[in-house]
């Protein structure tokens, strides 16, 4: 290596050092001015979100059966996962920070209800995934396979959190469109017998049977489109730090 | 506010809403009637309407067993009290049975019922006199005997037989 090429190699070090130094006093900034912000602001936080994130919970794994009647559905073992691969994204991609969340400097109250409020989150994203994932057949492994490839693929690659957000809002609606308009409109309705749908819906009876489709009430799409714009809108108004 | 009360009213919030989401997904409720009334059945306020049962009751000492298990149904929705069902098995038995032969399907319903009686209360008896079975066992004995066919179902004497 010349001395000019040292040179340069010194010049490049220091600029990222200087980087890094911008970007963390930028943090730490940020932080202050959250840490100051009146106990007030921190409603939003502390009280929308849970709710928010609470009602996506309780609605993600709702469905309403032909009659009407509810149907509580327990998420599967992969949304867990793939929840999990969610929380990671979030906190690469700065969406979170964890130590904004959760620290030693902060009290312990404190720490627990920030604890409580990602708890939560958590559980929304397994619901939305329950929610958003078709519940059996060859569907199921098709979707849970496209997750899985798109989160996989996020996981390496290099995200803000405003990015971030508009990928998975893309992700999502995409999802939903599949599960809630094509797949549930090639689901045949309830029929008082197999001969009589056959008759009335073969091509439909004939999807229903060969994708193993379950058979919802219309209200369902609806519920879980809320459940969709609710989870966004709390992912929107989560932020990277908590209040004082 | 404070900043602790809010960290409380926020802890509050999410636990008592994490609480009612497990118990949705747990008793599964398919209505929001059913949600008050498992709701009472996990605080342990759940009582049967009494007013439906002894109508029930009257409907069952007249033989008029659909109605009655209709009243029995309103009266005990969550299945929970012993004696309700008791009743409802009863029921079952006495409309299913037959000098001939009895009515399996009916058997089978008061199988179910009887069976619910013993999960709540395997020790139940029952002070009404003009029921010749007492306890659960005996009622699930002649229903699981009914539901046979054995060589005695053969035997002429059985037409002489009296329902119980």
């Amino acid at each position: 290596m010349t001395e000019n090429d040292q040179k340069a190699v010194d010049i490049i070090d220091i600029e990222e050092i200087e980087t890094v130094v911008d970007a963390r006093s930028g943090a730490i900034a940020v932080r202050e001015e959250f840490d100051n912000a009146p106990a007030s602001s921190a409603v939003p936080v502390y009280i929308v979100l849970p709710i928010l994130f609470l009602a996506v919970t309780m609605l993600g794994g709702m469905r309403l059966a032909a009659d009407n009647s509810f149907i509580f559905l327990k998420p599967a073992l992969i949304c867990l996962v793939f929840a999990t691969v969610m929380l990671v994204l979030f906190f690469r991609s700065g969406l979170i920070a964890v130590d904004g969340w959760l620290s030693e400097s902060h009290t312990m109250l404190r720490n627990a209800a920030n604890g409580a409020i990602l708890v939560t989150i958590f559980s929304a994203t397994v619901q939305l995934f329950s929610s958003l994932l078709p519940e059996q057949g060859l569907p199921f492994w098709i979707v849970g396979f496209c997750f899985l490839w798109t989160l996989w693929n996020n996981l390496f690659s290099n995200f803000d959190s405003q990015r971030l957000l508009r990928s998975l809002a893309a992700l999502f609606g995409f999802a939903f469109v599949v599960k809630y308009l094509v797949l549930a409109n090639l689901t045949a309705p309830e029929g008082s017998s197999w001969l009589q749908r056959m008759f009335e819906n073969p091509g439909r009876e004939a999807f229903t049977w060969m994708l193993d489709l379950p058979r919802y009430g219309k209200g369902t799409g609806y519920i879980q489109f809320f459940t969709l714009i609710l989870y966004l809108i709390g992912l929107y108004l989560t932020p990277t730090f908590t209040k004082k | 506010m404070k900043e602790k009360h809010v960290h409380i009213l926020s802890l509050i919030i999410i636990l008592s809403g994490s609480s009612f989401i497990l118990f949705l997904y747990w008793t599964e409720p398919r209505t929001i009637a059913e949600v008050s009334s498992k709701g009472q059945v996990v605080l342990g306020t759940y009582t049967i309407d009494r007013a439906e049962f002894d109508q029930g009751l009257a409907n069952f000492h007249r033989d008029e067993f659909i109605a009655a298990r209709a009243a029995f149904d309103r009266a005990d929705p969550q299945k929970r009290d012993a004696i309700t069902q008791f009743y409802t098995a009863y029921s079952y038995y006495r409309q299913g049975w037959g000098r001939i032969s009895n009515d399996d399907a009916l058997f089978r319903a008061g199988l179910e019922a009887v069976d619910r009686v013993i999960a709540i209360e395997p020790n139940f008896r029952i002070a009404d006199d003009s029921l010749k079975m007492k306890t659960a066992y005996e009622l699930k004995a002649e229903l699981d005997e009914g539901l046979k066919i054995t060589l005695s179902d053969f035997n002429p004497f059985r037409l002489t037989r009296e329902r119980k």
